[in-house]
């Protein structure tokens, strides 16, 4: 039941796992007002970035929310690889993992139209606001 | 994009049991459901909902204070990245 946002961008970004900020999140960054509870990042398929995250977010027992408890759901390389999506509860909090997204596709084609922002004293790319 | 394989649980996984289930408990109380609603509801996130029901309104309150606490960061770092 926690909710340490600051703690899943850190792990994100230390962890050196190639990922966007998009969502509730990224529409705060450009000045929405709108409150989210989760966080959404849209990340690299590349397999290098996949093995990153998951080896990232392990310690934190990814799970999927909402989903009953002791289903024999493993956060790995193989899981993430067959999969796309994934929202999950960690013990740093709810966090949404995207392949891609809708109107925005790959992280690839959306890394062109995002912007660096130091977030917490660590450079985190976030989905930029075209003007 | 609308056929991409996702995790998310259970949604994706049983839409159709989900609605009747949703629908059921409805008319136990009376209610029919709304077909604008049923539709709207396959996009909403319902696990957020219902894990926020699940906490007590002390781990609610932690939870806003934190997500405020990111929400300042962002805006701020928004706003020095736009020069303002």
């Amino acid at each position: 039941m926690a909710a340490d946002f600051r703690g899943i961008v850190e792990v994100l970004v230390d962890g050196g796992v190639e990922v966007v900020v998009v969502g509730g999140l990224a529409a705060q960054a450009h000045g929405s007002a709108r409150l989210t509870q989760d966080a959404d990042f849209i990340y690299s398929r590349s397999p290098k970035n996949i093995a990153r995250l998951v080896e990232t977010l392990a310690p934190f027992a990814p799970y999927l929310r909402g989903a009953p408890p002791g289903l024999p759901f493993r956060f790995d390389k193989e899981t993430v690889q067959r999969g796309l999506n994934f929202t999950l509860t960690t013990a740093l909090g709810d966090l949404d993992l995207l392949g891609e997204m809708l109107g925005g596709g790959s992280y690839e084609l959306v890394l062109p139209n995002t912007v660096v922002l130091n977030v917490f004293g660590r450079d985190l790319r976030v989905l930029d606001h075209p003007r | 994009m609308a056929d991409t394989p996702s995790h998310r649980f259970p949604r994706e996984a049983a839409p159709a049991a989900e609605g009747a289930r949703d629908a059921a408990i409805l008319r136990k109380y009376g209610i029919e459901p709304d077909p604008v609603i049923e539709a709207y509801k396959r996009d909403v996130d319902r696990t957020l909902l219902r894990q926020n029901l699940a906490r007590t309104p002390d781990e609610r309150w932690q939870v806003i204070t934190q997500a405020l606490r990111l929400q300042e960061e962002l805006r701020a770092a928004g706003a020095k990245a736009r020069g303002r």
